[in-house]
């Protein structure tokens, strides 16, 4: 009954009930009273009672309906009005101390924009689907070769038209060829002839990707066949407008690529960068005719995407195709290796590399945000100690405690909102910084973005961490409160909040340790990358990148292309010229097959393969390569002679092992036809270059002369006297004073090319690098704070002990050995987690392992030596205590 | 005479008029309204009680829990400033209603 006295905020629905049920008992009984005074006898008059009342269970049910609807209404007001009163009363609070709220907003915009900025990344990256309808249904798909250990090979032409033509259950499957720098076509007619970036595309290709045409219309199937009318092009939305500035009226007229014309037909939509955003035409593959790349099966070069059915699995699609695959090496014995296939969800397939970077990033970035939530939380501990009094007449004056909680709760979320905000102006800022010191490095650049999933995510964040930093020490606050009494409030909780703000320092120093390790297990990793010896001196080195045109010059291309070398020999300031088909870090070459001395194919065996560069004379000597035997190839060995070669070391090592290969022959793509390949042989031994990357060691590689075997696409590497870049100019002019209509794809210097390579090392490195010293600062700063604050407290103490003779030093390493303790704590849990955490990021470490003890032991001595400074000064301080004023205080 | 029928919407402004002056619990309310009227009024009890709950929730009421005289618990409701302006509103609209009805029940016939 006593309930009833005061008005709870919360009735539950039994309450409801039960008032119900007391009000119209009540007048029952009052009513049947009055009838009795009356003088009706008691059963008479409570019928007499019910009877006038009417309908008692109905009215019992529509009241307490009313009765719960009213009763949920009044909640959420009460709620809302003690939202209100808490959030003026956190704004009052906050704006009364400055120094404290702003501190704890930069410590959490910093914490809370950092994320932000790295999840925008990863949501664009990784999280967002592909610009692609039902893009979950999509794949790639590898052709495999068990025996070789190439589970992910390109795929011929032949064999994808036969995967199109026998697949039962895949919607859909289409190929296409594209490489970087190689796979182009020159547009003349129009301005300045130009090399554009092609990609060539097989039936079944945007039929796969299910992606129209922005304008326009995309090719037919008869427009993708030989023998159809393939001369056809669609414009890639980028070209479109820098070309022809938007103009439909493109569309349908007839422009000239490779000296024919083409049609267009159609333009693709804004944003549909696939395979690349730097695509200017898609062309149908079967314009490439068998003298520039032969179709036949072993010639690998498309890639595939397929499309599943809704509802298909990615092992029902592989287990189709592998049939298909399987079948096919048993009808075609140049196929009965590759019985396999390797599909890939196309999402993992573009984003694969960069996956392991960005989830490290994420997982440190989350770090630095829970350091920043400690070091607030011991700000707000050591504030609620400051505090207490005002909490304790609070509940003095009947605040409950869960009330008190709230309150001190709705203080840290409007703090951790206010960084939210904050926040999401430094993560704008990041993203900028991170897309621009990726230089390209990330695939779907374009995608990234402040959106509002990443607003959201801020928001969550910021909810989250108001919490993470804002429960513990709302709830050490408000018990102080109903603990102590007015007065003494203040002792009664200074030891558990001192406890508690110990364990908040070692928790940091934990933190600080994980991430500063991983910080240096990148800085190592980087230095290791920095020490590598690319095999050639990218200094006063510079490419020009072109293709020879076959079509103007049919026969006498080779001719050109070193009357080209010649010339461009003959400017002022150059020191030497080579010409390579691709340059290091610019193409990988091609793979072909060989036989070691004395090898004969046997059937249903496919011959080894190795890397095959095309290179000219004085190519090594231009790029500063080693040649460690013999020599390189001259000008005088030309066409007509015996086919001469140079191998890297990789090869020598692999198949001379202990000999000198110099002198031998090995046969050049022998086949289970012929059995022998043609003799080639080997004149000089060139040390290993890197080609691909340079965290790639170099794979066994046979370098051709392009004079013998030429190819028309022409990186003309040379090395100048002066700085290369201003020799630029000169070269280009060089190259038109030999044919004045030679498009040219790019001049780049090798410094520029090898530092790209390091891009995305170099991203990692500098993100990780800063994030380790915030986590090295915020640590520094918790041990600071939780030192100076019990220096403060003790002053007294310290203050008996000045006094009774204890010497200044004894103080001080009262202090001192009481932080490096924390400390050691710290480490001890952080060196712990670090070594299970940082195994995740091998993928990205180069020359480094995960659990390399050096970084380790650095790392603790780093922290060591950062607690003890941050220790220090504190001490310091109380070894400075003037008894007579410490004793004189409070 | 026979007791009258409440015309449907008038209950709650007379139990607003009950609760005009001061604070009342559920059965003084009834007891209220058969005075003032003498026992003229048709009225269910149980009807008394929902039109109380129809207007607390709509805050044209508000209850709370006190003692009565002879030391009960009872449910005490008091009028809110809306149900004020609600009264007023209503008493004038009824006015207004029953007069225009009673002139054009009691006028005269007109000749066509």
């Amino acid at each position: 009954m006593k309930r009833r006295l005061f008005k709870f905020p919360w009735r539950t629905a039994r309450d409801i009930r039960a008032d119900v049920d007391d009000e119209l008992r009540f007048h029952i009984e009052e009513r049947t009273r009055e009838l009795e005074a009356a003088g009706a006898a008691p059963d008479a008059a409570r019928a007499a009672a019910l009877r006038e009342f009417g309908d008692v269970d109905d009215a019992r049910r529509y009241i307490t309906d009313l009765d719960r609807g009213t009763e949920s209404h009044t909640r959420r007001k009460d709620y809302f009005g003690e939202l209100r009163q808490d959030l003026t009363y956190a704004l009052r609070k906050l704006k009364s101390s400055p120094a404290f709220t702003i501190t704890a907003i930069v410590t959490l915009a910093l914490g809370i924009g950092a994320n932000a900025a790295i999840f925008s990344v990863v949501n664009g990256v990784l999280l967002r689907q592909l610009p692609f309808p039902h893009a979950e249904q999509l794949l790639k798909v590898y052709s495999a070769n068990r025996t070789a250990g190439n589970l992910h090979a390109s795929v011929s032409p032949l064999d994808l038209d036969d995967w199109r033509a026998q697949r039962t259950a895949l919607t859909d499957i289409g190929g296409f060829w594209y490489s970087d720098g190689q796979s182009g076509i020159d547009l003349t007619g129009d301005g300045d002839p130009q090399r554009l970036s092609a990609v060539y595309v097989t039936p079944g290709f945007f039929t796969t990707l299910a992606v129209g045409a922005t304008e326009g219309r995309l090719p037919r199937e008869d427009e993708l066949v030989r023998g159809g009318n393939d001369k056809v092009v669609v414009l890639s939305y980028g070209f479109w407008q820098r070309q022809y500035g938007s103009s439909r009226s493109v569309i349908g007229t007839h422009i000239t690529l490779a000296d024919a014309p083409y049609q267009v037909i159609g333009v693709m939509p804004r944003g549909f960068e696939y395979p690349s955003e730097r695509v200017d035409v898609y062309l149908p593959y079967s314009t490439i005719t068998d003298d520039m790349i032969p179709r036949i099966r072993p010639v690998r070069i498309l890639d595939a995407v397929a499309r599943m059915r809704p509802g298909m699995s990615v092992a029902a699609a592989n287990a189709e195709l592998n049939t298909i695959a399987a079948r096919l090496a048993a009808q075609y014995p140049v196929d009965a290796a590759w019985g396999e296939t390797t599909v890939v969800p196309l999402r993992d397939d573009i984003t694969g590399n960069v996956r392991t970077a960005l989830l490290v990033l994420l997982g440190a970035v989350a770090f630095v945000l829970v350091m920043g939530c400690v070091n607030v939380a011991s700000l707000l501990l050591a504030r609620s100690s400051v505090r207490e009094r005002e909490i304790a007449v609070r509940a003095a004056l009947g605040a409950g405690r869960g009330r008190i909680i709230r309150q001190l709760l709705t203080e840290s979320i409007v703090l951790a909102l206010a960084g939210g905000v904050a926040g999401i102006v430094v993560a704008r800022a990041g993203v900028g910084a991170l897309l621009a010191l990726s230089a390209g490095q990330l695939p779907r650049g374009s995608d990234v973005h402040i959106d509002g999933a990443v607003l959201l995510f801020a928001l969550a964040l910021s909810l989250v961490t108001g919490l993470l930093f804002g429960v513990v020490p709302a709830i050490q606050a408000s018990r102080g409160a109903l603990q102590g009494t007015l007065r003494e409030a203040g002792r009664g909780v200074a030891g558990g909040a001192r406890r508690l703000r110990s364990a908040l320092v070692i928790a940091e120093v934990a933190l600080a340790v994980v991430l500063v390790v991983g910080a240096g297990l990148m800085t190592r990793s980087f230095m290791e990358l920095m020490k590598v010896d690319p095999g050639f001196r990218p200094d006063h080195l510079i490419a020009v990148n072109f293709t020879i045109s076959t079509t103007r010059r049919p026969k006498d291309w080779q001719q050109y292309y070193h009357a080209v070398i010649d010339r461009l020999r003959a400017v002022p300031g150059v020191n030497s010229v080579g010409a390579t088909k691709d340059a290091p870090f610019r193409g990988n070459g091609e793979r072909d097959s060989f036989g070691p001395p004395g090898y004969v194919v046997k059937a249903g065996e496919d011959p080894p393969t190795a890397r095959t560069m095309h290179v000219s004379d004085g190519y090594f000597q231009t790029i500063g390569a080693r040649i460690i035997g013999g020599r390189e190839f001259a000008a005088t060995d030309r066409a007509g002679g015996p086919n001469l070669i140079l191998v890297n070391e990789a090869f020598a090592k692999r198949w001379f092992p202990g000999q000198n290969a110099v002198g031998r022959s090995i046969e050049m793509a022998p086949t289970a036809i012929a059995g022998k390949g043609a003799p080639a042989q080997i004149i000089g031994v060139v040390g290993d270059i890197r080609q691909t990357a340079m965290d790639e060691a170099a794979r066994e590689t046979i370098y051709e002369n392009n004079m013998y075997n030429g190819r028309v696409k022409v990186a003309l590497v040379a090395r100048t006297a002066g700085e290369p870049l201003a020799m630029a100019r000169k070269l280009r002019e060089a190259i038109w004073s030999v044919d004045k209509e030679q498009p040219i794809t790019s001049i780049e210097t090798f410094d520029d090319v090898v530092s790209g390579s390091m891009a995305r090392p170099r991203l990692l490195t500098v993100l990780l690098g800063s994030f380790g010293a915030l986590g090295l600062i915020l640590g520094a700063l918790g041990i600071y704070g939780v030192l100076a604050y019990l220096v403060n407290e003790r002053q007294r103490e310290i203050g008996v002990r000045i006094a009774l003779g204890a010497p200044a030093s004894s103080v001080l390493w009262m202090f001192v050995g009481r932080g490096l303790a924390l400390t050691a704590a710290g480490l001890a849990i952080g060196l712990g987690g670090a070594l299970m955490l940082t195994r995740l990021m091998s993928g990205v470490l180069y020359g480094v392992k995960a659990t390399d003890p050096l970084t380790f032991a650095g790392v603790g001595a780093i922290l060591l030596a950062v607690a003890a400074l941050a220790s220090w000064l504190p001490a310091r301080r109380a070894a400075h205590v003037d008894p007579v004023v410490a004793l004189r205080s409070d | 005479m026979a007791s009258l029928p409440v015309v449907k919407g008038t209950l709650d402004v007379l139990v607003l008029r009950a609760l005009q002056w001061a604070p009342m619990h559920g059965f003084e309310i009834t007891s209220w309204l058969e005075e003032r009227s003498a026992n003229a009024l048709e009225v269910e009890d149980s009807a008394v009680y929902q039109a109380l709950y129809r207007m607390e929730e709509r805050e044209l009421i508000a209850a709370e829990w006190g003692v009565t005289e002879n030391q009960r618990q009872a449910r005490y409701y008091k009028i809110t400033p809306q149900g004020r302006a609600h009264l007023k509103a209503q008493t004038a609209q009824w006015l207004r209603y029953s007069e225009t009805v009673t002139t054009i029940l009691t006028a005269a016939p007109k000749s066509a």
